[in-house]
């Protein structure tokens, strides 16, 4: 029984989506296409698994009956969440846009990939550019059952998550019990001014190791500037950002605010213990140490059991497998990892228990 | 030593792999120009079935800036993670042990053989 927290349908083509899209947009992408930011780096070497092409043609991520057959039947997957494209939304300036944008994305998904296969769960795409707009389309959504979370970007959003800036979008977030569904996005480049802390990645190798620093930062900026506070209910899943991490974090967080809880009064409790109740980080793609021993010791610091949940990625170049998880760490923890914690955090259906004969 | 037969070469034009099954294992067969070669269908990695990648070239460099491309090496590259191994010797391009198997060919009359 597996959850995967991170699928990713490909951007319909023109044709198949275009319907979704309201005016003046819809004349506008009709004839110039999708506005675009880039970092400047060549992801594409990266991209996607190669074998993950419809057998029927399209791109991958484009045909839900192929993705149902290759990812969900061979690995048993009760439920996956659709990530989508951000590149189309993520860092645009115009907020109007990609308010538009997200309307358009988020219909599509409403009317062609959960309709496709029970399985399939959303996450209500929403522009950063505009607390207000996104929390109107929050509302708009939130009820549909087959949305379960809201789409956030770790690496494209120019304001840290710790701002006030975006209450708006938390209380709602709150309002609704949905948690939000941080991802990176190829357009962290020019929406962050640079696409690593040090400067301008000049590879999307560079880059995409460096994507774990955004959410370090992130997490810093929610912990410390009190959003657990204010916000007792709000959840964030961290999806695609690295694991091994967090430990340092951890420590670094607690043993300075120890000495500097004057610059953060309004805290009540340590910094890591906000994690349990606010936080998830997704699995892929896991850490590689040469020695299985210390992934297991690093799950070990952080609570694994109850903190990780497992996603594949699919189709894309760096996805992970269920397997992939170490199977010394016992049936018990894995359960909980590929399934058991993402079935709660994200309010699905439990699964129906064995009648006994 | 074991030299089998494993497909006409028509059967084994240049392009993707042709997937062939030996002894219970799944064998890739490769023609690149006038060579062929012949891995066993599983990357050392996490077990992708690597002959469904794509054999390239090899990007080179003597030193940072120093950029070329090396059309005669031949690196296979796995599906899922593209990972590179040079076709050739079966190692891997990373400085690491992982290796993908290949096996000895032999082009006999219009029939390829491999050495399982």
């Amino acid at each position: 029984m597996i959850i995967d927290c991170d699928i990713h349908q490909s951007s319909p083509t023109k044709d198949e989506w275009l319907i979704y899209l309201e005016e003046p947009y819809r004349t506008e992408v009709a004839q110039y296409g999708l506005r675009r930011i880039g970092s400047g780096i060549r992801f594409e070497e990266g991209g996607m698994r190669w074998d993950t092409r419809p057998p029927g043609g399209g791109a991958p991520g484009s045909d839900p009956t192929f993705m149902a057959e290759d990812l969900f039947d061979r690995y048993g997957h009760r439920f996956a969440v659709l990530s989508g494209n951000n590149g189309p939304i993520a860092g645009i300036p115009d907020p109007d846009y990609v308010a538009a944008i997200c309307r358009a994305l988020n219909d599509h998904s409403v009317a062609v990939w959960l309709p496709a296969d029970e399985r399939v769960r959303a996450t209500i795409k929403i522009p950063l550019q505009d607390p207000q707009l996104a929390v109107r389309e929050i509302d708009r959504l939130a009820d549909h059952p087959g949305m379960v979370a809201v789409s956030f970007f770790a690496t494209a959003n120019r304001i840290a998550f710790g701002e006030r800036y975006y209450w708006p979008i938390y209380e709602a977030c709150q309002r609704h019990n949905l948690p939000l569904h941080v991802h990176p996005s190829t357009t962290a480049g020019i929406a962050n001014a640079a696409s690593t802390p040090a400067g301008m990645a000049q590879t999307y190798l560079e880059s995409h190791i460096c994507m774990p620093q955004f959410y370090m930062a992130q997490l810093v900026s929610l912990i410390i500037n009190g959003t657990f506070e204010q916000f007792p209910g709000l959840r964030f899943m961290f999806v695609e950002g690295g694991v091994s991490w967090l430990p340092h974090l951890l420590w670094r967080m607690d043993a300075e605010y120890k000495g500097l809880r004057q610059q953060a009064p309004y805290l009540k409790r340590l910094p890591s213990d906000y994690i349990k109740d606010h936080i998830r980080l997704t699995t892929q793609p896991i850490e590689e140490p040469k020695k299985v021993q210390h992934l297991l010791q690093i799950f070990d610091m952080i609570d694994g059991d109850e903190v990780l949940m497992y996603a594949s990625d699919y189709p894309h170049w760096d996805f992970d497998e269920p397997t992939k998880l170490p199977r010394k760490l016992g049936e018990s923890s894995l359960r909980r990892i590929l399934h058991d914690n993402a079935c709660d955090f994200l309010n699905l259906p439990q699964p129906e228990t064995a009648v006994a004969a | 030593m074991s030299w089998t037969f494993a497909a006409r070469l028509e059967e084994v034009p240049p392009g993707p792999a042709h997937i062939v099954e030996l002894a219970g294992k799944e064998i890739g067969l490769f023609c690149v120009g006038d060579e062929y070669f012949a891995v066993l269908n599983h990357c050392p990695h996490a077990g992708a079935p690597v002959c469904r990648g794509r054999v390239t070239g090899m990007v080179t460099a003597s030193g940072p800036g120093q950029l070329s491309y090396d059309h005669s090496r031949l690196v296979l590259r796995c599906p899922w993670h593209h990972w590179e191994f040079d076709l050739r010797s079966g190692e891997a391009l990373s400085f690491i042990r992982a290796r993908i198997k290949t096996y000895p060919v032999r082009v006999q009359d219009d029939e390829l053989w491999i050495d399982l």
